[in-house]
């Protein structure tokens, strides 16, 4: 672990002064806000708000942070580190996250951290890597056995078709993955995602979500467990 | 494109090996799109149909000292279930007053039940000295949850015991066979735990066959429930003051206290299985317990 932190704290100041070409896609500087209506079979219907940031500090860095908010009294905050390289086809990217979601209501934190490798073309974007997570008892006695639960190894997936380029002013995409803005999943716990947005006018982005997650799938005993439909506008500088 | 042809060859030979005509099929793929027939809440409305018929269970122990038997994954066919013979050998052999669990996963293909009950001769979970069960992934595949049920009756229930008229500990089965015990089953685990929790029993154990974390690569491609299950859950134990979590399913052992709760997962007692054994557990005043491997061939 502790060579991990050294390689991303060695990385970070190479990739932010690096200069270049413009980024794949055009990345821009720009602030989000989304309302989202939720529903799983623990939490039952709930609503959630995002604020999301997206910095491309230059083209082969870019820094994003996401905050969520949940009325599940459960909240998320996210950064995102990742160097990019475009290549003659397609542009490299390394995805490095830090997540911590306060579950205010059952006392629980969890914390993950991801390192992975991303390749992103108009119309599919892959990303594959690892995460660890620990898991904190905020009742925890610091005199009892009782200690983190630490699962280190968990394998980070998601699979992205585009309908469109990236560049164009609207696109459709389907999602497979483990992760999402307010959690990482266990690798063998999916959640299928239908992302859209069109641009509206000269700053102004729509965003449009839905997600479905079930439980089971790899249990081979697939059911329903919960899903998501969210709404937003992005402003892009 | 001959990639894909070769991805979709095997994604239909999957898929035709889960339509049920070859009954030594294992793996049921078509549930990795839909329920393997009745869901959580219908399985566990059916369990409490049962309940409610049998009455509350209570097992005499005649001692506050008793030792119970638990394996688990036994994944046994007609050809092969050598271990879980040995179990019941083990669990029959011994002198102390004694209860038997196993924690799903019974049977490993279809038309195993017979087989299974001719080993464990249970008597529909009612009858101390017999083994006491609860529902794993494996026991229903090929949509089997009415044959379980008709041999095992249910999948979800408690049960205490008890020296003479005192209350010692109890006992709680849960049914987590699709990796979620479903809205009706946690509500009634939770006012289960709610009154029981303030009737003084000596210890709290819950049962189960989905296993709660990841700590390492050891459980293969067996999935846990949902995160935001496992925060639910795992608070509610502590807050009740559940001592021990039994579970199996990923077939390696591990143990893990969070929230004051300990968490204990047990190898499998399949046949030519790596790191094959059962647990026994001392239960008095505390609880002491060992892992026994089963003997090589």
């Amino acid at each position: 672990m502790k060579k991990v932190f050294l390689f991303l704290a060695a990385m970070i100041p190479l990739t932010v002064f690096a200069a270049g070409n413009p980024g794949f896609g055009e990345r821009k500087y720009s602030v989000s806000g989304l309302a989202e209506y939720s529903y799983n079979t623990t939490w039952g219907h709930h609503a959630n708000f995002d604020i999301q940031g997206l910095m491309p500090i230059n083209p082969h860095f870019e820094m994003e942070a996401k905050m969520h908010l949940s009325t599940a009294n459960v909240y998320t905050g996210s950064v995102y580190l990742r160097p990019k390289f475009e290549l003659p086809v397609g542009e490299l990217f390394i995805e490095t996250d830090v997540m911590y979601r306060a579950v205010a209501r059952n006392k629980i934190g969890d914390i993950t951290a991801a390192l992975g490798v991303g390749y992103r073309m108009d119309y599919v974007s892959v990303t594959l890597g690892m995460f660890g997570r620990v898991f904190d008892n905020w009742e925890r006695d610091w005199h009892s056995n009782e200690t983190y639960v630490v699962e280190p190894f968990n394998m980070l997936y998601r699979l992205e078709v585009f309908c469109r380029p990236q560049a164009n002013p609207w696109n459709l995409s389907f999602v497979f993955t483990n992760v999402d803005d307010k959690h990482m999943e266990r690798m063998w716990q999916p959640l299928f995602m239908v992302n859209a947005y069109y641009d509206v006018v000269e700053h102004w982005r729509l965003l449009f979500g839905a997600q479905c997650k079930p439980t089971g799938m790899f249990h081979l005993d697939a059911s329903f467990y919960g899903a998501s439909l969210r709404t937003g506008f992005s402003y892009r500088f | 494109m001959k990639q894909i042809h070769f991805l979709s060859t095997i994604v239909c030979a999957l898929l035709l090996s889960a339509c049920g005509q070859n009954k030594d099929a294992t793996l049921d793929m078509l549930g990795m799109f839909s329920p393997n027939g009745e869901v959580v809440n219908t399985r566990f409305a059916n369990s409490q149909e049962y309940n409610a018929q049998r009455g509350e269970m209570h097992i005499d122990m005649q001692s506050d000292d008793y030792a119970i038997y638990v394996c688990s994954d036994s994944h046994i066919t007609k050809k092969t279930h050598r271990n879980l013979d040995y179990f019941m050998a083990q669990y029959k052999a011994a002198s102390s007053p004694k209860l038997a669990l196993h924690l799903g996963d019974i049977i490993d293909a279809q038309e195993n039940f017979p087989c299974a009950d001719s080993i464990i001769h249970f008597a529909g979970q009612t009858i101390k000295d017999t083994m006491l069960v609860t529902l794993g992934n494996h026991d229903i595949y090929f949509k089997q949850w009415s044959i379980f049920r008709s041999f095992f009756k249910t999948s979800a229930y408690w049960f205490d015991t008890r020296n003479g008229s005192k209350k010692l500990d109890l006992f709680i089965c849960l049914d987590s066979a699709e990796g979620t015990l479903g809205t009706t089953q946690t509500k009634w685990l939770e006012n289960l735990l709610k009154e029981k929790s303030k009737e003084g029993y000596r210890h709290i154990i819950v049962y189960t066959h989905t296993h709660l974390w990841k700590l390492d690569g050891s459980q293969g491609h067996t999935s846990n429930m949902a995160l935001e299950e496992t925060y639910s859950f795992t608070d509610m134990l502590g807050k009740y003051g559940v001592q021990y979590v039994w579970s199996g399913h990923q077939h390696a052992r591990q143990s893990v206290i969070f929230k004051g709760v300990n968490y204990l997962v047990l190898d499998a007692t399949k046949d030519e299985e790596k790191g094959q054994s059962y647990m026994t557990v001392n239960m008095g005043s505390s609880i002491i317990y060992h892992y026994h491997t089963y003997p090589a061939l």
